[in-house]
Formats: structure tokens, C-alpha cells, sequence
């Protein structure tokens, strides 16, 4: 290894170049080990990820009589309404989860490592997808069991609609952490930027119940795309699971594309608070 | 091992570098040193490829920066530590994403916890570490996979006694091993004990540079008589030997103390940095 100095004994993995196995596997051990240390520091401060379980399971509880009273299949609103609507604040945890590296300066540490901005995001967001998972499967059974919520027919399609829907949650919030100055900034625009898109969405208030403006305007929500999804896969709905899963789908790349050139570029001395 | 010709960079209207170029060999220490915003963190962003220079160009082993990234050890100037991740899971972490693993990082883990002496905090948390716990730590990240080039941006500061011996004595013991080295630092004598070659950077370009030897020859020093009386004479010399032996033949006055300082890396700074700048 030319970079090696002649005494060493250690063991340096070989550089990128030397085929794409080798790269692959590089990239696979990297990505595992920023996974790991950043599901350490998640573990290490859970406060955030428990609210964000527990709240919405008190919310279907007690909004769940209007919610069977004002519309027909309530259960299934506010199940599926209060999933959409507390998974959006995923975009606020990712963003803070990136954010957090440039106020301990350590994002520059990572950039000078072997691993490419691609793993760092991949590595940062990982244990959050989890998390989101996990959280949405349990607010899935919990509004199954509790709510009323019909047990899903196709249960692969719900775990599919998750997926994407945490994928371009996550994406969203890397893309908004590379663009605000502080986490104040990060605040005002995941928290009520957020809560607008899925309360304009429908996740709040039913659609069928929304002035004929909000519901023209909620196509461009992504809470819109991603309660219309969950509701067809709970249905067992393939084609109507798909092609708001294909809108996500575009909105999840286009901002982690993003989000992947501002990191590599990192923040730069001058672009401090 | 290390080249860098005429870079430049410019932030804005500021021009950190300003055509800087210095080479340093494997097994060579080269101090840099100059004032605050000089251009040296801005040259040690650059060969990291941190920052790419807008002319210029840098080779590292004949290759540049984007080819062997993650292969050079940086410490930079600021703590960048994880507040609740313990020592021990930084150096994995760092000796991980150098490519280390089972054995080997083990291995690098333990001999790395031997020479900057992290054994007796290795498990506490960043955020509880003293300063120079800190400091070692980070640099223990910089050092695990035993690179060839180390980039090393103030290493020391406001470290204590036993952190900064700590860093000497690896500094030296990798250079030993034929790793080149780029210091950057305030505390001067510390290149003295380093035996390393200085480069004096003002305005974004290498001003001197040269053995302390070399830089520091022709420097006064000082010779300082205090007499029984408390009156004093303080003489600048180039000679200071000479001169304290021709005050003492003149003096007949009671004399209390005697101080001889020779010329320091100190003498250099002011010279060539302090006393030039704009």
C-alpha cells in the first residue's frame, strides 16, 4: 500500500480503484459502521423517537369518535391521517441528525474520510429509516387492535407504502439540512413547514370535508401522496399504492440527489453561524 | 511526499493562500507557523481535499488529494468529537472508515491507546473529557491507521503538560517511521523539540523556510543583568556569550542574577511574521 508507512502493521483496505467487488464491499463496511455509530448516538437520546410513538397513539384515541362520527371509515382516517401526520416529523429528525455534525464540527472529519457523501447520508439515515419503520409498524397494529383500523389485506403493500414514504421523509429533511443556517432555521421549516404540507394533505382534517381550494391544493402536500398511498395499501389497492409511490418515489430522489451535492461540497468556513 | 505549487484561494475578497507552495519529504516534520489567518488551515483543508484551491495543485505521493482521500491522518485545529460517543467507539468509528477491521483494528485500537496514554478515560464520553483528553482523542482518530501523511492543525492547543508530551512523542515516533508531517502550531518550541524544519507563512504564502538553525542564526537574543540594587541592563545581542562575558568584565556593581537567552524560534516569529504584518 503506497500510503502505508514502511513500519506499519496495520492492514489498510485497498483504495476504491482496485475493482468493483472491492468497491462494493468497501462502501458496504463503511455504510455499516456509520450505521452503527449513528444508531449509538439515536439510542443514546431516545426522548424524541418515544414522543413520537406515543403521541399519535394518545391522538387516535381520543380523536377517534369525531373522526367516526364526521366521516364514514373515521377509524381508518384517523389511523392512517395521525400515521402520515407524525411520520412527517422525520424530516425534523434527519435534518437535526445532519445539522448536529456541523455544530460538532465532525461533518469535515467524515468528508475526509474514504467514505463519499453518498455513504455518510446513507450511513446518517439508516438507523432513522429504522426507526420510522418501526414506528409506523407499530402505530399500524397498535391502530389495528385499538382503533378500528381494518387489518390490512396485502400487508406487503403497507410495508412497501412505508418504505417509500420514509424514504422521501428522509430525504427531504437531508436536503433542508444542507440548506439552513441553524437549527432554529431547521425548526420553523420541517415543524411548520411540515405540519402545513400533511394538514393540507389531509392527514388532519379529511379531505372530503376541505374547502374545494384545499383539496385542489393538496396535490402538491406530499402528506397528500403519502395518506393516499397508505389508505390504498391498507385497502390491499396495488395500483393505487403504486403511483402515489411514484410521486414519492421522484420527490424522495430529487431531494437526496440534492441533498448529496450540497455534502460533498460540505458547508464551507464561510457559510458559518 | 508531499508537493504543493503556487496555490491560491480566495474566500470572497479575502486571498487565504496567495501562490503558496512547500514540499515536504517522507520522514520529515515541517512546523508551520504564522499568525492567525495566515493561510494554514486553508492549506490543510485543501491537501485534505476539504476545499479544492482555485489554482494551483497539490500531490500527495505523486497523486492528488481526491485520489488518496481518507488515506492522509487530520487532526484539524478544532474538537470535532461526538459528545456522547466514548473514545473507544471514536477510534473504531475512524479506524473503520480507514479501512481497518477484526485483527487489525484491534490491534491499531490498542497501540494507539498506549502511545497518546487514553487508557485511563477510553470508555468515558467525549463530552466528559477534560480539554486534553480531547485534544488526544481526536488526534488518536487522526493516527489509528498509521498514515503516510499526517496533517496535524494545531494539535496542541490549550492542551496540558502530559497531553502535549503525549503528542511530541508520537509525532516524532511516526515521522520516525517515515511518515511526512505538517505541524501547524503557535507553541514554537515545540518544533525546536521536534527537530522539525519550519515554514513561516504570512498572507497565504511561505515566507522563510529552512532548519531552526538556518532561520534562527543572525537573531538577537538577549542578555539581562539584575544587581543587588534591583537596577538592570538588558542587552539584544547576536552574540550573547560574548557580550555577557564583556558586560561582566566592565561591571563592578554587585550582581544578583544573570539571564542569557539565546536567539528562539520566538526571535523568528516576530521577525519574519508578527512585526511584517499588515
Amino acid at each position: 500500500m503506497l500510503l502505508d508507512t514502511p513500519h506499519t502493521q496495520h492492514r489498510v483496505e485497498p483504495p476504491p480503484s482496485t475493482g468493483a467487488l472491492d468497491t462494493l464491499r468497501g462502501a458496504a463496511y463503511r455504510i455499516g459502521a456509520l450505521a452503527k455509530h449513528n444508531t449509538l448516538i439515536r439510542l443514546r437520546d431516545p426522548g424524541q423517537m418515544i414522543s413520537y410513538v406515543a403521541m399519535p397513539m394518545v391522538l387516535m384515541l381520543v380523536l377517534k369518535p369525531l373522526y367516526v362520527r364526521a366521516v364514514e371509515g373515521g377509524a381508518t382516517q384517523v389511523a392512517t391521517g395521525l400515521m402520515v401526520m407524525f411520520s412527517v416529523f422525520a424530516i425534523s429528525i434527519a435534518g437535526n441528525a445532519i445539522l448536529v455534525e456541523r455544530t460538532w464540527r465532525t461533518w469535515d472529519r467524515l468528508r475526509a474520510s474514504r467514505a463519499p457523501a453518498t455513504e455518510l447520508l446513507l450511513g446518517k439515515t439508516l438507523p432513522i429509516f429504522v426507526v420510522m419503520v418501526v414506528q409506523q409498524s407499530i402505530l399500524l397494529v397498535y391502530g389495528c387492535l385499538v382503533i378500528g383500523l381494518p387489518i390490512p389485506r396485502a400487508p406487503q403493500y403497507v410495508v412497501f407504502a412505508i418504505a417509500i414514504w420514509a424514504f422521501a421523509l428522509l430525504s427531504i429533511g437531508a436536503a433542508l439540512a444542507t440548506i439552513v443556517r441553524s437549527h432554529g432555521e431547521l425548526s420553523v421549516i420541517s415543524d411548520v413547514g411540515a405540519l402545513t404540507l400533511s394538514s393540507l394533505g389531509g392527514a388532519l382534517v379529511p379531505l372530503s370535508i376541505m374547502p374545494d381550494w384545499a383539496q385542489v391544493a393538496a396535490h402538491i402536500s406530499p402528506g397528500y401522496w403519502a395518506l393516499t398511498m397508505m389508505q390504498a395499501a391498507v385497502r390491499g389497492d396495488a395500483a393505487g399504492t403504486l403511483a402515489p409511490a411514484g410521486v414519492l418515489l421522484a420527490i424522495g430522489l430529487v431531494a437526496g440527489t440534492f441533498a448529496v451535492r450540497r455534502l460533498t461540497r460540505g458547508w464551507g468556513r464561510g457559510h458559518l453561524l | 511526499m508531499l508537493e504543493a505549487i503556487d496555490l491560491v484561494k480566495c474566500y470572497g475578497p479575502v486571498r487565504a493562500l496567495d501562490e503558496f507552495s512547500l514540499h515536504v519529504d517522507a520522514g520529515e516534520i515541517v512546523g508551520l507557523v504564522g499568525h492567525n489567518g495566515a493561510g494554514k488551515t486553508t492549506f490543510v483543508e485543501i491537501v485534505s481535499y476539504l476545499t479544492r484551491p482555485d489554482s494551483g495543485h497539490v500531490t500527495i505521493d505523486g497523486k492528488p488529494p481526491s485520489a488518496v482521500k481518507g488515506q492522509v491522518g487530520v487532526a484539524p485545529q478544532h474538537i470535532a468529537l461526538y459528545p456522547s460517543v466514548s473514545v473507544r467507539e471514536h477510534l473504531e468509528l475512524f479506524g473503520k472508515l480507514a479501512g481497518l477491521r477484526g485483527q487489525a483494528l484491534t490491534t491499531a485500537i490498542d497501540d494507539i491507546v498506549v502511545a497518546l496514554r487514553l487508557g485511563d478515560f477510553i470508555d468515558r464520553h467525549a463530552a466528559v473529557l477534560s480539554g486534553g483528553q480531547q485534544r488526544r482523542t481526536q488526534a488518536a482518530t487522526a493516527l489509528i491507521h498509521r498514515p503516510a501523511l499526517l496533517l496535524l492543525d494545531e494539535p496542541t492547543a490549550g492542551a496540558d503538560l502530559e497531553t502535549r508530551q503525549a503528542m511530541l512523542d508520537v509525532v516524532k515516533q511516526r515521522a520516525g517511521e517515515g511518515a511526512a508531517v505538517v505541524y501547524t502550531t503557535h507553541y514554537l518550541p515545540e518544533l525546536t523539540e521536534l527537530k522539525a524544519t519550519i515554514a513561516v507563512v504570512r498572507n497565504g504564502r511561505v515566507i522563510a523556510r529552512g532548519t531552526h538553525e538556518e532561520l534562527v542564526d543572525g537573531l538577537p537574543g538577549e542578555v539581562q543583568l539584575t544587581f543587588d540594587n534591583e537596577e538592570e541592563i538588558t542587552v539584544s545581542t547576536t552574540h550573547p556569550a560574548n557580550t555577557l562575558i564583556d558586560l561582566l568584565s566592565r561591571e563592578d556593581r554587585p550582581i544578583s542574577t544573570v539571564d542569557v537567552r539565546n536567539p528562539s524560534l520566538d526571535d523568528l516569529y516576530r521577525s519574519l511574521a508578527v512585526s511584517n504584518a499588515p
